[in-house]
């Protein structure tokens, strides 16, 4: 057995999953995780491994890990609908990325002003269970957001 | 060929292709059956049962994708996800 650090890839708070206003997350439907509300522009890899989805507009990314770990990180709720507005990608898919590496920047006042909720799910969608979650803010590629055990 | 083998060719939905909401449907649909489930878009076949994968196709509304089920429960499995995948799940 193995623990897994699952690092922010945000900075900002803590929220639990099943307060997201979208069911798809809320009800662990993509995967058990938590979301952050982010005070930052960057979303950085939580884990090693690689991209091996980056979205077109830039709004979600996966990641494949060692040990079947897989990760979804999605940029805000409903964000396919801007079409890459509100996003620029600072990575490819199909890249080995180290935990903390830049993925995406975004602009959440011009999201929100889109119309648009920024509360961001991180979700586990590949081996392991939960079995510690971070509390409070977080801070991008350094604060442990919750650690999975494969 | 083994026995229970079912394939079908469908067309996407789903407004927004397969993505999170529609493939976490799909995907958990797709758990519910023994037989083993892949799904394929030009060359890149993926399996059905993981979201991550599903995701990967980046498959779009009205693309294709062809449903292959191998196990007991085959037929009733691609049946059951075609139609999904046909629906429009946003």
């Amino acid at each position: 057995m193995a623990e897994i650090d699952v690092l922010a890839p945000l900075d900002g708070t803590v929220v639990e999953l099943e307060s997201v206003p979208d069911d798809v997350f809320a009800q662990k439907m993509v995967g058990d995780g938590l979301a952050i509300d982010p005070s930052g522009q960057v979303a950085v890899a939580p884990v090693s491994g690689i991209l091996v989805k980056l979205f077109p507009g830039g709004h979600a990314f996966g990641i494949e890990a060692s040990d079947g770990v897989e990760l979804i990180v999605h940029l805000g709720l409903d964000t396919i609908e801007l079409k890459g507005e509100g996003f620029e990608k600072l990575a490819l898919e199909g890249q080995l990325v180290a935990a903390g590496t830049p993925i995406v920047r975004f602009d959440r006042s011009a999201i929100e002003r889109l119309g648009k909720v920024m509360l961001s799910p991180v979700v586990t969608t590949g081996s392991g269970t939960i079995v510690y979650c971070a509390s409070g803010t977080v801070q991008a590629g350094h604060d442990v957001l919750f650690v999975l055990r494969v | 060929m083994p026995e229970h083998m079912a394939e079908r060719t469908v067309t996407l939905g789903s407004k927004s292709g397969l993505h999170a909401r529609p493939a976490a449907i799909f995907v958990q649909n797709a758990k519910g059956f023994q037989c083993s489930i892949t799904l394929t878009k030009n060359e890149k076949k993926v399996n059905a049962k993981s979201i991550l994968s599903v995701l990967t196709l980046g498959a779009e509304q009205g693309e294709q994708v062809v449903l292959h089920a191998s196990g007991e429960d085959a037929e009733t499995a691609i049946e059951k996800l075609a139609a999904l995948l046909e629906e429009d799940l946003e």
